[in-house]
C-alpha cells in the first residue's frame, strides 16, 4: 500500500497548493423540456473531502455524469487539475486519474472479486492487443504487480477471502466495498462517490469514512460525493455544495451551510416561494420525483 | 413392413459420409469461435457472422480466380478485407444497444449476400462456382490439392486409411487442427489482461468506462477478430465445398452458430468444439433415421428433432455443455 505513492508520477500536493482539483463553472445540461442542471458552480479543493448535498432531483448525479463524461454538457467549464476535460470521454477523464462509483452498483458479477480489482490497475501493457502479443512477458510482470497491490487493497477492505469468489455473490454492502477498493486501484488523484453510504451498515459505513480519511492524509486524494446522510455529511466533509434544482445554491463549510436559511428551503420547498416552502415541502419529502418538474417554464 | 423407426445400420460404415460431416463440424466450429468471442466475452449479440464468411470466402476466391493472386497471399489479404469490413460495421453498428446491433447485423449480412447474388460478373450470381473456373487456368483450390495429397500420401496412405472414402480426410485434420489451434488461442487470449476489458465490457460497458477502458475499441477488436474468424470459415467452405455459393450464407447458417453456442455453453471456447460437433452429428445422422416418410418429411424431423434436443438443454442445462452456471446466472 505505500509504494502507492512512490508509484504514480505526479506527487500529490498539499491542498491549496495550485488551485482547486476540480472547477466546475456555470454548467448547464437539459433533457428534452427539463433542465436538470442549471447553472453548477463551484470548486472542490486539492486534498479535500467535498460532500455534495441536495433534495432528489437536485442534479446532483447529472452533474457527477457530466464531470466524469457520461453526459455531454450543454455549456460550461469544467477544469480538472487546471485543464479542461469538458466533453471528454468517460475512459480519458478516469485515465487522468478522476475516478467515480455509482449510486447503482456496478459490480462486474460474473467476474470474481480479484477480476474486478485487477481490471482497475493501470498501465497494463496486456491491455493492449499488439502489446499483450509482442511484449508478453512486460503483460505478465505488470500483473503480478497489478494482483499484488489488488491483494492489498481487498486486504483493506477486508475483502481477501473473497478474492476468487464471484462478484455477483457478495453482499450489497460488500459490493459497495468492492466497487471503492477498485476505484482506488488505479492510483486516483480525484475519487467521486455517488452515495458511498447508501445501503451499507453503519460499521461497514465508518470504515469507508476511515479509508477516505487516510487516503487523503496519506496520498493526498481529493474526494467529492453525493450524500444523504447528514451526519456523515456535517462530520466527515471540509467542504459542502448545496444543490437545488439543477443550481448550486450554496459552498461553504458544514458549519455554514447549516446556518443557511437557502439550505432549509431548498430541502424544504424545493426551490418553490418561500411562502409556499411549508406545504410543498411535505409534498417533496414524499415524492421525490416531482422535484424535478420544477416551474412549469 | 419396415418398423416404424429403424436406424440403418449404413451409418456405421459410411466413413466418407461422416468425414463430411466432421468437416462440416469443423468449418462452423471456426466460424461460432467468432460469435463465443462476441456474445460469450465481449456481449455484443453478432448476427452478421454469415456475411463476414460471405467476404471471407468470395474475397479469397476473386483474389485467386479474378485477379490471379497465389492462394497463399491471396488467404491473407482475404483476412485483411474481412476484419477491414468487420471494423467498418462496427464503427457505426457497434454504438447501438444490444437488440438493435443484432438486426443491424443481420441486415449487414443480407446486404452483403445479395449484392453478390446480383453481382453476375465479379461472383458468378446465383450460379456461384466461381472458384471451379477453369479460365486462365487458375483454379481457387489448386493449391490445397496439392497440399491435400501430400498429406494422404505421407499421412493417411500410411495409416492404411486409403481410397475414395478417404480422399476429404485432409481437408477433415487440416480444419480440426485449425479449430483446436485457434479455441486454444482464443482462450488464452481472453484470459488476459486485454481478455479481461473485454470481459468487463461484457458485464457493464459503464463500468469499464470508469475504469479508463476505451469500451467501444474493445467492442471493435472484438467484432473484427470475429469478421476474421468468420473469413477463415468461409475459405474452409469453398475448399469442402469446391465452389462457392451466395445460399451457403443465409442467415440461417448464423443461428446454426448461435445453436452451438447454445449446446455447447456460453464463455467457453472448448464448449464451442462440443456444440459444433453435437448439432452436427445429430443434424446429420438423422438423415439416417429409416421412417415411412418422404424425403421432405425427414428434412423436416430433423430439424423437430434438433429443436428437441434444444428445448431439453435449455430446460435441464441451461448453460449447455462447457458454460459455466455462475456466469450465466450472476450476469445481469
Amino acid at each position: 500500500m505505500t509504494e502507492a505513492v512512490a508509484t504514480h508520477s505526479p506527487a500529490p500536493t498539499a491542498p491549496g497548493d495550485r488551485g482547486p482539483m476540480l472547477e466546475v463553472e456555470a454548467v448547464h445540461k437539459h433533457f428534452g423540456g427539463i433542465q436538470a442542471v442549471r447553472g453548477a458552480s463551484f470548486a472542490v479543493k486539492r486534498g479535500s473531502i467535498t460532500a455534495l448535498i441536495g433534495p432528489n432531483g437536485a442534479g446532483k448525479t447529472t452533474l457527477f455524469n457530466i464531470v466524469t463524461g457520461f453526459y455531454r454538457p450543454d455549456s460550461g467549464r469544467i477544469l480538472y487539475d487546471g485543464s479542461s476535460i469538458y466533453g471528454q470521454r468517460p475512459y480519458r477523464i478516469a485515465r487522468r486519474g478522476m475516478v467515480r462509483t455509482f449510486q447503482i452498483t456496478k459490480a462486474l458479477a460474473a467476474m470474481t472479486v480479484i477480476d474486478n480489482m485487477m481490471l482497475a490497475g493501470a498501465g497494463q501493457p496486456g491491455e493492449h492487443l499488439l502489446t499483450l502479443l509482442a511484449r508478453p512477458l512486460a503483460s505478465r510482470r505488470r500483473e503480478s504487480e497489478v494482483r499484488e497491490r489488488a491483494m492489498g487493497l481487498l486486504a483493506t477492505f477486508n475483502l481477501e477471502r473473497k478474492a476468487d469468489d464471484y462478484a455477483g455473490t457478495l453482499s450489497g454492502g460488500q459490493r459497495k466495498l468492492l466497487e471503492l477498493a477498485r476505484a482506488l486501484m488505479p492510483e486516483p488523484r480525484m475519487v467521486l462517490l455517488d452515495e458511498p453510504m447508501a445501503g451499507i451498515n453503519p460499521t461497514l459505513g465508518r470504515r469507508l469514512l476511515q479509508h477516505m480519511e487516510e487516503l487523503r492524509e496519506r496520498d493526498g486524494v481529493t474526494f467529492l460525493f453525493v450524500e444523504h446522510d447528514m451526519d456523515v455529511v456535517m462530520n466527515h466533509s471540509d467542504e459542502v455544495v448545496v444543490m437545488g434544482q439543477g443550481e448550486t445554491i450554496l459552498v461553504g463549510t458544514p458549519d455554514e451551510v447549516r446556518a443557511d436559511e437557502r439550505v432549509i428551503d431548498a430541502y424544504l420547498g424545493g426551490g418553490a416561494p418561500a411562502e409556499s416552502g411549508e406545504e410543498t415541502g411535505r409534498l417533496a419529502e414524499g415524492s421525490p420525483p416531482q422535484e424535478n418538474k420544477p416551474d412549469a417554464r | 413392413m419396415s418398423p416404424l423407426l429403424a436406424i440403418s445400420t449404413d451409418f456405421l460404415t459410411a466413413s466418407g459420409f461422416w468425414i463430411g460431416v466432421g468437416i462440416l463440424a469443423g468449418v462452423y466450429g471456426i466460424f461460432t469461435l467468432g460469435l463465443q468471442l462476441n456474445v460469450g466475452y465481449t456481449g455484443i449479440l453478432n448476427f452478421g457472422q454469415a456475411g463476414f464468411m460471405a467476404i471471407g470466402a468470395y474475397s479469397a476466391v476473386i483474389l485467386v480466380v479474378s485477379v490471379g493472386l497465389p492462394f497463399l497471399l491471396a488467404l491473407p489479404i482475404s483476412m485483411l478485407i474481412t476484419m477491414t469490413v468487420g471494423l467498418l460495421v462496427g464503427l457505426p453498428a457497434l454504438r447501438l444497444r444490444a437488440d438493435y446491433l443484432a438486426i443491424a447485423t443481420i441486415a449487414f449480412a443480407e446486404v452483403v449476400r445479395i449484392t453478390i447474388q446480383n453481382s453476375d460478373s465479379l461472383t458468378g450470381g446465383n450460379q456461384g462456382t466461381i472458384s471451379l473456373e477453369l479460365d486462365n487456368n487458375r483454379i481457387f483450390s489448386q493449391a490445397w490439392f496439392d497440399v491435400s495429397d501430400w498429406i494422404s500420401l505421407n499421412v493417411f496412405d500410411q495409416i492404411g486409411l486409403t481410397g475414395p472414402d478417404y480422399i476429404n480426410l485432409p481437408l477433415l485434420a487440416v480444419a480440426w487442427l485449425t479449430l483446436i489451434v485457434l479455441a486454444f488461442g482464443l482462450s488464452r487470449l481472453v484470459r488476459s489482461p486485454w481478455g479481461r476489458v473485454l470481459r468487463a465490457v461484457r458485464e457493464d460497458e459503464d463500468a469499464a468506462r470508469a475504469l479508463g477502458k476505451n469500451a467501444f475499441s474493445y467492442k471493435l477488436q472484438s467484432l473484427a477478430i470475429a469478421a476474421g474468424l468468420g473469413g477463415i470459415a468461409g475459405w474452409f467452405l469453398v475448399l469442402n465445398l469446391q465452389s462457392v455459393n451466395q445460399t451457403s450464407f443465409e442467415p440461417i447458417f448464423t443461428f446454426f452458430g448461435y445453436l452451438i453456442l447454445v449446446l455447447g455453453g456460453l464463455a467457453s471456447f472448448a464448449g464451442v468444439l462440443v456444440g459444433t460437433i453435437v448439432l452436427w452429428t445429430v443434424l446429420e445422422g438423422l438423415r439416417f433415421l429409416d421412417l415411412p416418410l418422404d424425403g421432405g418429411q425427414v428434412a423436416a424431423l430433423r430439424f423437430i428433432i434438433v429443436g428437441l434436443v434444444l428445448i431439453l438443454l435449455v430446460a435441464f442445462r441451461p448453460q449447455g455443455a462447457l458454460g459455466k452456471k455462475e456466469e450465466m446466472v450472476l450476469s445481469d
